[in-house]
């Protein structure tokens, strides 16, 4: 190897290092930074995720060139350290950092005026590494390690108001992911046993020509499931509701339920081939928990709940996409990952906005409010018609390749299924924004912080302009797509 | 040379006692935690200097046999570590100097005889220390001589009794059937003897005994009385050490240099270990007292150590092994928070206590750290010893138990939330608005042993390949 040659591998290995270590380690600097003044404080925590979000940006050429960067240091029983990026892990944690960021900003408004302040920002900014970490991790044990550290995380931000019900509630959501991942963890001793080797990439080769049990990949599933909230895991998705509004943003929507999805894509597309079943099991589930919890976001009248329950409808478009397993439908998977992202982490702060300045949850109670925040109104009609994937915004691209994917497969009756599905998500959020902005002003409230607003707005644009703008995360997603399914063009 | 980590702590504890008594009260303190130190100081240094050293003139007066390998030599780290703890939260809420005193001249005499247990090498020897080691924790437990204290340590002197005799009738089959007490003379003759019904006797014997010391369920009766009726000092002493190298320690030692494995011994390890996992965890759920709660969550985790050992493979002894450094380090930072709880509110009653967060920050941090180990979450120290052992598990074909300890971890996790929602999260009540935090002296072992968990915990990958090889000559075929 030339000595150029190794100096961009140890830049790059330096960057995915950085990308992961920045935010964990600057995490328990926050508390200290926070005796000097709260706002070098604040601004840290963002720079900390903003610097995660450029170091990624910085591996978007590599691998778009076709070329992976690979960490690897060996330690006893196959407990390696090894990351991998490759086009899939580049553009999650891109999506992951991006969103985090402007989540970040949003923070700085709404949570200035309540207590353990050290606490949320140290445990949003140790979220986001984490998230990192298991992007780009490439063994199993490593990836459960941070798959934990991002469920302690969100169960301290999730019982951030120390209120007895909420915590509870922060209680049940620990409980129940970490009851998964303690499934998913007996899966990953089975896939050991099998290969010798907790390593990815070893157990591809090895796993060439045999197969895993069904058994192992029940339990893996249900490890996954319980992250991303889908059926029959997914009650502690609403009730972990009661976070602050950028807390559910962050979890719900944006980053920690993708973490299922995104493990899902890891193991099950790139690395493991399941029986040819799960190609039909897993849309069923997912159509199941999209179609029930649509059903639920059409009667529940808690705003937050409302959102909620769609991002469990929406997830189920995502594992769609992604057992399908043809080409075009996993690019509109992951696409998804992006859009929704983006629409739904618009949607949960525009919520937030409303809880906090009309100190009303309940919709039926809401009205007018368009007259009084007219910004906040706008932006979150925008990331609405993207969740609900009306052209040009980018969610409807996400949808349309899902379905044209899955109609390449030809399963009719399934397609019917999220059919009904995205049609009850354009009922249930119109229904929301007629209650909440139009008609008559129950309840007096303005616009909040500029910092707020912009922020709202900022996802809102971003929704349309990734739309307009699709070729580029098209390309990109596109490239994945071909790495994950090794086609050579 | 090693026989010194036995004399010394002894005979400090009569020269303490000679004349100058105002003297040696002011000193006790420096000079315990200076001896405390060393060991652990000792543990780490090269074979060569310390361990291989033999001093001639100490084995002629003194005829019983001592050795350290690995799984001594942890077991010594994390008496010189656990007695430390003890002794610093000692200064803080045993108040009189007197008292303190006998205190500590107590543990230095516990200290000793659980040296003595670590690097016994004949089966006489073993039980002689365990007996000393024995009656200072039942002075240590009716500390306070009150009624509980009282009560529970004598029921732990029955139960205690009950195990001496079952002990004692084991050594003596033993002893008529190989000749000798030495470990590995034993070993031979059993090698060579058929099983028969005496052998098995003996060992059955031998068995009960250390389960009952070890307070695995269902022989578990005195020990969550023990632990909740000892003065807070005392409590971390009991279940961060004492136990834990009274039973589990001992039973790691005579299977692994005196009996060996077979299944049917493998069997029952599993069978026991399993039960008081899970059974611990549940009986922790149901507890509103804070150190009966941890009492409980101790059997738990004891019956985690014996699920590793049943696995019968070097890995699983090593995972085991660790689990007892680990356990000695969340459980006793758990008692110095009851301890810190129980002394700024006056009672344990979790169920009463809301919101301390607030006012005990420190506490409240390192018990969140303490918790999270003990129920196995990533990167803390309990989450690799307990991965070893499931991995151990598994690997030797015990599927079933590997999932029960796997699942048993979400019990812990549930108890240990309860306890973290009821003592300091949740909204502050005005009973307890004006409690402070804790004195530097709660706190100080605390932070150090949640450093140590953290620490560890990061380290482990590191530490392990090093800490598992030292087992394969241990454990043997």
């Amino acid at each position: 190897m030339s000595p150029t040659a190794k100096d961009t591998t140890m830049h790059y290995s330096g960057l995915v290092l950085g990308a992961i270590f920045i935010p964990v380690l600057g995490a328990f600097c926050l508390p200290l930074a926070a005796k000097v003044s709260k706002r070098l404080r604040n601004i840290l925590s963002f720079i900390f995720i903003a610097s995660s979000f450029i170091l990624c940006l910085e591996l978007i050429p590599l691998v778009l060139s076709g070329q992976t960067v690979s960490i690897s240091k060996q330690f006893a029983l196959g407990l390696n350290f090894s990351l991998l990026a490759d086009s899939l892990a580049v553009f999650m944690a891109c999506v992951s950092s991006l969103i985090s960021a402007i989540i970040a900003l949003y923070s700085f408004g709404y949570i200035s005026h309540y207590e353990n302040q050290n606490e949320y920002y140290c445990m949003v900014t140790l979220f986001l590494g984490a998230m990192i970490g298991l992007i780009f991790s490439a063994n199993l044990i490593l990836l459960y390690i941070f798959w934990e550290i991002t469920a302690i995380t969100s169960w301290r931000l999730i019982g951030f108001f120390r209120d007895k019900p909420y915590v509870l509630k922060a209680d049940k959501a620990f409980l129940v992911t970490v009851f998964g991942s303690l499934l998913m963890l007996i899966g990953f001793l089975n896939i050991y046993q099998q290969t010798g080797s907790f390593d990815l990439p070893v157990i591809k080769e090895s796993l060439k020509f045999s197969a895993v049990s069904n058994l192992t990949v029940a339990l893996i599933l249900a490890g996954i499931f319980s992250k991303s909230a889908t059926l029959p895991f997914q009650t502690w998705l609403p009730d972990a509701g009661v976070a602050p509004s950028p807390v559910t943003a962050l979890l719900h929507a944006a980053v920690l339920v993708k973490i299922g999805v995104y493990v899902f894509a890891r193991i099950f597309i790139v690395n493991i081939t399941p029986d040819v079943l799960w190609h039909t099991i897993v849309p069923l589930i997912a159509g199941l928990s999209a179609i029930v919890s649509a059903g639920a976001a059409l009667i529940e009248t808690d705003l937050k709940r409302i959102i909620a329950y769609s991002t469990i409808s929406q997830i189920g478009f995502i594992f769609f996409g992604l057992a399908l397993g043809n080409e075009v439908a996993l690019l509109g998977a992951l696409l998804f990952i992006l859009m929704h992202g983006l629409a739904k982490a618009g949607l949960f702060l525009c919520a937030g906005i409303v809880e906090q300045n009309a100190k009303v949850k309940d919709i039926t109670k809401l009205g007018g409010l368009i007259s009084t925040m007219p910004i906040t109104a706008i932006s979150f009609l925008f990331c609405s018609f993207s969740i609900m994937g009306i052209p040009p915004f980018g969610g409807f691209f996400s949808k349309y390749l899902v379905f044209s994917g899955a109609l390449a497969e030809g399963r009719l009756w399934i397609i019917l299924i999220y059919l009904v599905c995205a049609f009850m998500t354009i009922i249930y959020l119109f229904r929301v924004f007629n209650l909440v902005f139009l008609g008559k002003a129950n309840i007096p409230a303005r616009e909040a912080s500029p910092m707020m607003v912009k922020s709202v707005a900022t996802l809102a644009i971003l929704s349309l302009v990734a739309g307009i703008l699709i070729y580029y995360p098209y390309q990109f997603a596109q490239k994945a797509s071909w790495q994950m399914l090794e086609v050579i063009r | 040379m090693y026989a010194l980590l036995v004399l010394v702590p002894f005979f400090s504890l009569l020269a303490l006692n000679l004349p100058f008594r105002e003297l040696n009260r002011r000193l006790a303190f420096g000079f315990a935690a200076i001896l405390f130190l060393l060991q652990m100081g000792l543990v780490f240094i090269p074979d060569v200097y310390f361990w291989r050293v033999h001093l001639s003139f100490f084995a002629n007066i003194f005829h019983f046999q001592l050795a350290a390998d690995i799984l001594s030599k942890v077991v010594l780290f994390c008496i010189g570590l656990v007695s430390l703890t003890a002794l610093c939260v000692s200064r803080s809420l045993i108040k009189e100097s007197e008292e303190r005193f006998n205190f500590i001249n107590i543990i230095l005499l516990a200290v000793a005889g659980m040296n003595g247990v670590a690097l016994a090498q004949d089966i006489f020897s073993l039980y002689v220390f365990l007996e000393i080691t024995a009656v200072s924790s039942f002075i240590l437990i009716a500390f306070e001589k009150d009624i509980l204290g009282l009560e529970s340590s004598f029921k732990y002197i029955v139960l205690s009794a009950v195990a001496t005799v079952l002990m004692i009738a084991g050594i003596a089959i033993l002893m008529f059937i190989a000749g000798s007490t030495n470990f590995s003379v034993i070993h031979s003759a059993l090698l060579s003897q058929n099983r028969n019904l005496l052998l098995s006797l003996s060992i059955g014997l031998f068995l009960s005994a250390l389960f009952i010391k070890a307070g695995l369920m269902p022989f578990h009766g005195w020990l969550p009385d023990a632990y909740t009726a000892a003065p807070a000092p005392v409590s971390i002493f009991l279940a961060g050490i004492v136990t834990k190298v009274a039973g589990v320690y001992c039973l790691i030692r005579i299977i692994l240099s005196v009996i060996g494995f077979n299944d049917q011994l493998k069997g029952i390890l599993l069978l026991v270990g399993a039960f008081s996992a899970i059974f611990g965890a549940l009986s922790a759920l149901t507890q509103s007292d804070f150190k009966r709660m941890l009492s409980y969550s101790s059997i738990s985790q004891i019956g985690y150590i014996i699920l590793g050992l049943g696995s019968g493979t070097a890995l699983g002894v090593a995972g085991a092994t660790l689990h007892i450094f680990n356990h000695a380090v969340f459980k006793s930072l758990l008692f110095v928070n009851s301890a810190a709880v129980e002394s700024q509110t006056g009672s344990r009653d979790i169920d009463k206590m809301n919101g301390l967060a607030k006012q005990m920050p420190w506490t409240s941090l390192t018990s969140i750290l303490g918790s999270l180990s003990c129920a196995g979450i990533p990167p803390l120290a309990g989450f690799w010893s307990k991965l070893v052992i499931i991995i151990a598990l598994w690997l030797a074909g015990y599927k079933i138990y590997a999932v029960i300890a796997v699942l048993g971890s979400l019990l812990t996790l549930a108890y240990f939330l309860a306890l973290q929602r009821k003592l300091f999260f949740a909204q502050p009540n005005d009973e307890f608005k004006n409690i402070k935090e804790a004195g530097f002296g709660l706190i100080f072992p605390a932070f150090f042993l949640a450093a140590l968990i953290v620490g560890a915990g990061i380290l482990s990958p590191w530490i392990l390949s090093n800490f598992i090889l030292g087992f394969n000559s241990l454990v043997g075929g």
